[in-house]
């Protein structure tokens, strides 16, 4: 058990075929050959561990597939390809009761306070609904109301929001609704899919605050979604950073801020606007914008805004290598550093 | 109740004329259609109770009116007052029953359609285009021609072609909805396709269908009318209001027009009502014009 | 009520006494805007910050005479240019929309027509509020475009605005904004829909347009960090009503507001890693239904009796800065 990850991804795919008609189907090219449908290459191979209690973020912008990476793990889509493994358990390819117990195991955090919860039901069977689904005995059933009590008030609301529908409560009350569903089953690996980009900023510091007090409690893992630094800074301890559906660096947190390695990494760190501009910022500034994951870029997926690329990054794609304490970054430059002067 | 009262779309209800006259209307068909034939002495159906003598007689305030029929009789010597009471009671009877169908297959098929998608969503779609290129009179002329005419032939053929409104909405309704958050954590929560189509999908698309289910209502009442003018909709032992102005049209143009006009004018007062109440609810329900 | 902060120039671009914005709901009366006063001198930037609900959009509709029915400016002053705009006709308010004063949304899909192509929505502003012929019109299009960085304009102008990204987009937007030379841009959260890379490319933009046009700016947005970087003065906003105001520095790094120091230390902070965050505790009250004395009293650590009983009123505090607290904050307190 002490050697399990909670969650480990190795070479994660996902592709989503663009236009699923019928007709869409049976168009044909001038020589009578059926064309392809488009496909967005949304996860091009990622790979990652999180420990039982560790909290990894996945940075990025939008369109770099993390949040597709986070609905993949969930298996709310089905990966092209690749490996999930919870708890050690591959569940690539398990069907909907194969998942079932794990879904005991792995629950989700969503971004949009309005969206994720079903205007039409009550708070109480919003949060036993996952309960319910693994509790199938008639005795332990029981039980439910009382558990629901205890969670609403672990999340810092009261029995008596139990009986209110969603669109009575604010946006951050709304989150905490979402975070007791999660935590009902007890699972012991929470995936948080942009959790408070949508909040004001000091309801923002709430929830992440009632997520570090939860961690603690119930020893849970976080796979923690966001775009915006300054919030992965302060909960993360392990730092993914996406584009273009590609890891392009991995570190330690404190790492990372400290000696960012990818140019990428670098350029979001210096683009992040700060409260204190005066911090002395390293200034890489990217012009241009994200190419179309339905397009690809050949070599680095980076390269067309990179300012450091050179002909070998239109050539070769980087992989992911380790340079030394728990960092591994995919750039050619780590090759030939001498590049970055020049 | 109180809660009701106190809502703010009582509140606009109030305050909205259209809404009030269409509903007027309505209620008073509602109680005309289900007490009216005990407030009439004449069961226009019950031959022993007609009295050929007194065939074609005017409008009571015409010259050679006679109190006891007021809007005049037909040519059986039946109260046309008591007709249109008897009348509306088939008319919205088909109605309301075509459209529960409706709503209920087209529901079902748009939920599917719209959650599964794929071949699935093809072929229910295209089913549903084909259908709406057949009226139903083409429906019903073939539905009369192979087993006879019948009120269930009617409900049928209205039916075939009411669907697939519902199909479309529900089934665009669904699109949206599958892609929110709280279907996703329903996956997430462990629950099977079904409990998810009925526990959050379906409850969450039903709005717009109140509004099309009122106006429906009218469509369908006129729809009957027009396959009952025809000959294909309701047998002459069941006479709906369409019935009675073809039984009336006969006669139109001898001067004896009180036996179709007045059944025409509860048609249409009717049908303006449902019309009148469904636009005000569209209004209230459309979340985009709020 | 009209105590505001002074700025350099004597007569300042736009000055709001007491402006108050209601919307009359089925409800009740949403107070959107309160009471709020402020003033912008030429060439300054002014950043309206405060969250969701504290009214900082409807200031800037307000100026703009935007607010429909059900919503209504029931009093105060706009004074653009010595102009009360809050008392000015539609077609006077249409005239200064576009050439005197214009506005950058959120969102770029929804103010740009998505049927018309970039270069017909640009030359209609130039239309209504120049005297160009056709051909010049044209050239100072393109030669906007350039100007946000965005190449081959004279071809781009026959695009549509879904052909252009989200970050295209909004430099469009900016361009529209600029292209009358107003002397005023409200941004209303230009950049809180693109992503950080493509955020400081915009933020830098406009710095530029801005110190190029000798223009005027209000910054309304939530991110106390992009209003950081970019603003000359702040003023922030809570249930409708100006909490506190004053230079930017002066605010970020001491502020006298409770609800301006939560605000700040709520931000998580890259060079002081705290295990917990510094959160204001609670919701926003309902607006409909606000309490006695001060608004922020039932979130306020620093809250007393005389909180429940009085409403503060904005008052001189330290440094630049203005605020509405009867117990404020000294320079370094925490």
């Amino acid at each position: 058990m002490s050697n399990t990850p909670m969650l480990e991804v190795r070479d994660l795919k996902m592709r989503f075929p663009i236009g699923g008609g019928l007709l869409d189907r049976m168009r044909l090219d001038k020589k009578g050959f059926r064309i392809e449908n488009p496909v967005v290459q949304a996860i091009n191979g990622v790979s990652f561990k999180i420990e039982p209690g560790e909290v990894m973020a996945l940075v990025g912008e939008s369109g770099c597939g993390k949040s597709t990476v986070a609905k993949t793990i969930a298996r709310i889509y089905s990966p092209t390809g690749g490996d999930i493994l919870i708890d050690g358990e591959n569940i690539s390819d398990y069907g909907f009761s194969e998942m079932l117990p794990v879904r005991a195991k792995m629950q989700m955090i969503f971004q949009d306070p309005f969206a994720s919860l079903n205007p039409r039901q009550k708070v109480r069977d919003i949060v036993a609904e996952p309960l319910l689904e693994q509790t199938k005995d008639a005795k332990s059933q029981k039980d439910i109301p009382a558990e629901i009590e205890a969670l609403l008030a672990k999340v810092g609301l009261n029995s008596e929001h139990a009986g209110r529908y969603p669109h009575q409560f604010s946006g951050g009350q709304r989150q905490r609704i979402g975070i007791a569903r999660a935590l009902s089953v007890r699972p012991g690996l929470i995936i948080a899919d942009e959790p408070v980009s949508a909040l004001d900023v000091s309801i923002q510091a709430q929830i992440l605050n009632l997520m570090m007090d939860l961690r603690d409690e119930f020893g849970l893992a976080y796979l923690f979604i966001s775009h915006d630094l300054s919030v992965v800074h302060h909960i993360a301890d392990r730092v993914g950073v996406m584009y273009l559906g590609f890891m392009v660096e991995n570190a330690p947190r404190d790492q990372l801020f400290s000696k960012p390695k990818h140019p990428y990494t670098r350029a979001l760190l210096s683009a992040a606007p700060s409260i204190k501009p005066t911090r002395d910022k390293e200034e890489i500034e990217l012009t241009g914008e994200v190419p179309s994951a339905l397009n690809l870029p050949s070599g680095c997926c980076f390269r067309t805004r990179c300012p450091f690329a050179w002909d070998r990054c239109a050539k070769e794609r980087p992989v992911l290598k380790d340079v030394g304490d728990g960092q591994s970054v995919a750039c050619h430059l780590t090759d030939e550093p001498e590049r970055e002067v020049a | 109740m109180t809660r009701f009262f106190a809502s703010e779309f009582f509140f606009n209800y109030t305050r909205n004329w259209s809404a009030i006259i269409g509903s007027a209307l309505m209620f008073a068909f509602a109680f005309a259609v289900l007490v009216g034939p005990f407030l009439v002495a004449q069961n226009p159906y019950d031959i022993a109770s007609l009295d050929l003598m007194d065939s074609y007689k005017p409008p009571m305030w015409l010259e050679g009116g006679d109190p006891r029929f007021p809007f005049g009789t037909d040519g059986q010597g039946r109260d046309v007052w008591a007709s249109i009471l008897y009348g509306a009671r088939i008319s919205l009877f088909i109605g309301l029953a075509a459209m529960c169908a409706s709503c209920f297959i087209g529901t079902f098929l748009g939920l599917v359609a719209g959650f599964y998608g794929g071949i699935l969503d093809s072929i229910i779609m295209r089913i549903a285009d084909i259908q709406l290129s057949f009226p139903s009179i083409l429906i019903a002329l073939f539905l009369m021609s192979a087993v006879g005419t019948g009120i269930d032939k009617v409900l049928i053929a209205l039916t075939a072609v009411g669907w697939v409104v519902y199909a479309r909405t529900v089934r665009g309704s669904t699109l949206s909805e599958k892609q929110k958050e709280y279907v996703q954590a329903a996956k997430v929560a462990g629950l099977p396709n079904h409990k998810i189509i009925r526990k959050h999908i379906l409850p969450n698309v039903l709005t717009p269908l109140i509004v099309i289910a009122t106006i429906q209502v009218g469509t369908f009442v006129l729809i009957e009318a027009s396959l009952s003018f025809l000959g294909v909709g309701v047998p002459i032992t069941q006479p709906s209001l369409g019935l009675l102005i073809k039984n009336g049209f006969d006669v139109l143009f001898s001067g004896l027009w009180w036996t179709s006009v007045f059944p025409g004018l509860a048609i249409m007062m009717l049908v303006f009502g449902i019309n009148l109440f469904g636009d005000f609810l569209r209004d209230e329900l459309n979340p985009r014009l709020k | 009520m009209t105590i505001t902060i002074e700025t350099q120039t004597d007569q300042p671009l736009l000055e709001l006494k007491d402006l108050r914005t209601h919307f009359h709901t089925f409800a009740g009366v949403v107070k959107a805007v309160n009471g709020v006063s402020f003033k912008i001198g030429a060439g300054e930037i002014m950043g309206l910050v405060g969250e969701s609900g504290g009214g900082k959009s409807v200031v800037g509709f307000s100026i703009l005479g935007l607010i429909e029915s059900p919503g209504k400016i029931e009093g105060g002053e706009i004074l653009f240019d010595g102009e009360d705009l809050a008392k000015a006709s539609d077609e006077r308010l249409r005239e200064i929309r576009g050439r005197d004063i214009s506005m950058v949304f959120q969102d770029p899909m929804t103010s740009l027509n998505p049927l018309h192509t970039v270069g017909d929505q640009m030359d209609e502003v130039l239309r209504l509020h120049s005297n160009l012929d056709a051909d010049a019109r044209k050239q100072a299009c393109i030669k906007m475009l350039e100007s946000v960085g965005i190449s081959q304009a004279e071809e781009r102008l026959k695009a549509y605005p879904h052909q252009f990204s989200g970050g295209m987009r909004q430099r469009v937007v900016i361009a529209i904004a600029m292209l009358a030379q107003p002397r005023l841009i409200i941004a209303d959260e230009p950049t809180t829909a693109l992503d950080v890379t493509i955020q400081s490319q915009i933020l830098k933009l406009m710095r530029q347009q801005i110190a190029d046009n000798g223009a005027s700016m209000i910054l309304v947005t939530h991110d106390l960090a992009v209003v950081s970087e970019m603003a000359d003065h702040i003023t922030v906003l809570y249930c409708g009503q100006v909490v506190e105001q004053g230079k930017t520095r002066d605010i970020i790094e001491s502020p006298s507001h409770p609800y301006t120091r939560g605000l700040i230390d709520s931000i998580p902070d890259p060079t002081d890693r705290m295990a917990r965050l510094n959160q204001i505790p609670g919701n926003v009250p309902d607006i409909r239904n606000l309490p006695k004395g001060c608004n922020f009293r039932a979130r306020c650590p620093r809250a007393q009796d005389l909180c429940a009983e009085q409403e503060p009123t904005l008052k001189p505090q330290h440094n630049s800065l203005v605020s509405a607290c009867h117990f404020p904050l000294q320079p370094g307190e925490k």
